[in-house]
């Protein structure tokens, strides 16, 4: 402790990041605090009643010694089966009933009960919980930072978890606790997102994004822009909120979020659509499973295509995707915003297409590597033309 | 004004290492007992304590009890005699290790308060 070397932090300010874990190390420490006083009486007790014993007795022999120890443990804590000397009966007697008076009160009364009632009302078991808690979350990357525990956000961890993506829950209301555990979150701290410290100490310099899902919009932009003044790249760390209405949206939108979602409006889109296209039940059923992620066993990617990449002017026939990763380009979008849906084997790849890939996730995963192929390809020429 | 509690764990934590000493040079079984009540009255006072060296100090005085407790076991019951005495010899050691690490604190004491003000 003490002799830590400054580390330059990136982002503004001087805010250290809370420790989490650290704080329940503290509080470990407090409980072996306590248990000083109590221990030493019961050490000293024993110590000088062998001490005692062995000159009353004047035997120093490891027999004896053993049996004066005997002796003095059961007598502090008042079990008292037999008597540990064997002669010298009186004196031996006498020293006993100084020594219970005295040891009794100190060594009973205090030490052992004082020792016992520590560990029981230290919840020992609940700190070792968080600790060990704490001690894995700051190992964490790549994880989503998700602020605020309730309907909208249970449904959001339920669905991340499905994808093996770590969340760190970071919740205000410390009442949430029992429901909290009981949804079997792995990670969560009881605090104020909007404090730099906090959002430190939870890892957001390690995240990949944040979920600020308040009921006030204003919670939601103290969040959102404590966030993006640690993180201030856009791509490299995505903001996702809500908000109660457009105008607050906006706001948000231009404060940091990537995408802001107004749940009334959305839910209104939702239903209307549903009165416009009567849903057909497996259809409507298995796009609403892809677009929401419900489905584990089947996904969907956009993939851009670049200005100058070897793709363009080849046809999808040509660059033999599907047979090579599993994936299906199942839409093109062109630059101008058409959409071709169900492309043939005929159709030529132009600048600025995003292709829509729907595939199992691991198909998908090695279509993002096909293309990312295509592209080192294209800066190596593009790196040899330079040379020239 | 004199801090009570630290004058109790540094009385004991000295006590610790002269007592060791003694039982080393006299072999007497009345100064190994309290040789070895002191040394865990030693560790107990340092449980819990928040300060630079503290994990150094409980750990140094860890090592003298692990030192003594067989040394009194093997003591009491007579097998190896000198391997005991050996032992607290050991123990000496850890806790003369105890002390230095004790001053170091107490210099930076100084320097922090000094800081402060």
């Amino acid at each position: 402790m003490g002799f830590k070397k400054k580390k330059k932090i990136p982002h503004y300010g001087k805010v250290k990041p809370k420790n989490y874990r650290a704080i329940y190390e503290e509080k470990f420490y407090n409980v072996l605090l306590k248990l000083r006083w109590p221990l030493m009486v019961v050490i000293f007790t024993t110590g000088m009643g062998v001490l005692s014993l062995m000159i009353i007795n004047n035997k120093t022999d490891g027999k004896s010694v053993l049996n004066y120890l005997f002796h003095i443990v059961i007598s502090i804590s008042t079990v008292g089966y037999t008597e540990g000397y064997s002669g010298n009966i009186e004196a031996n007697r006498l020293f006993s009933i100084i020594f219970l008076m005295i040891a009794f009160p100190l060594a009973y009364l205090y030490g052992l009960v004082a020792t016992v009632q520590v560990f029981l009302q230290s919840d020992i078991a609940n700190i070792y919980r968080y600790w060990r808690m704490y001690k894995a979350m700051e190992k964490l990357h790549g994880h989503y930072i998700i602020c605020n525990f309730d309907e909208i956000t249970k449904e959001v961890i339920k669905n991340l978890r499905k994808r093996g993506i770590k969340v760190v829950l970071i919740e205000p209301d410390k009442s949430k606790e029992p429901q909290i555990r009981n949804f079997g979150i792995e990670y969560y701290v009881f605090d104020e997102p909007y404090k730099r410290s906090v959002l430190l100490g939870v890892g957001i310099e390690k995240a990949k994004g944040l979920v600020s899902a308040f009921e006030e919009n204003t919670q939601d932009l103290s969040v959102i822009v404590t966030a993006r003044l640690i993180r201030p790249d856009k791509d490299e760390f995505y903001i996702i909120a809500t908000a109660t209405n457009e105008g607050a949206a906006e706001k948000m939108k231009l404060l940091g979020a990537n995408e802001v979602i107004v749940p009334s409006v959305t839910i209104g889109r939702r239903i209307s659509s549903l009165v416009l296209h009567p849903p057909s039940p497996t259809i409507s059923r298995f796009m609403e499973q892809i677009a929401y992620g419900e489905r584990t066993d089947i996904d969907i990617i956009e993939i851009k295509i670049p200005e100058g990449s070897p793709l363009i002017g080849k046809t999808l026939k040509d660059i033999k995707m599907r047979q090579e990763t599993g994936a299906t380009i199942v839409a093109i979008i062109r630059k101008d915003g058409k959409m071709k849906i169900a492309p043939s084997g005929n159709t030529i790849i132009e600048e600025g297409d995003s292709l829509l890939i729907l595939g199992h996730p691991k198909a998908l995963r090695r279509a993002e590597e096909f293309f990312e192929e295509y592209e080192e390809e294209m800066k190596e020429k593009m790196e040899e033309v330079e040379v020239e | 004004m004199i801090n009570w509690g630290k004058v109790w764990s540094d009385f004991f934590i000295v006590l610790a290492l002269t007592s060791n000493v003694g039982f080393i040079f006299s072999h007497d079984p009345y100064q190994l007992v309290i040789a070895i009540t002191v040394n865990l009255i030693a560790t107990v006072l340092k449980f819990g304590a928040k300060k630079i060296l503290s994990a150094e100090m409980l750990a140094t005085a860890l090592v003298a009890d692990l030192h003594l407790i067989p040394a009194t076991i093997l003591y009491f019951t007579g097998i190896h005699v000198p391997l005991a005495i050996g032992l607290a010899v050991g123990a000496a050691v850890a806790n003369i290790i105890s002390i230095v690490f004790l001053i170091i604190e107490i210099i930076f004491e100084y320097k922090r308060e000094e800081e402060e003000f």
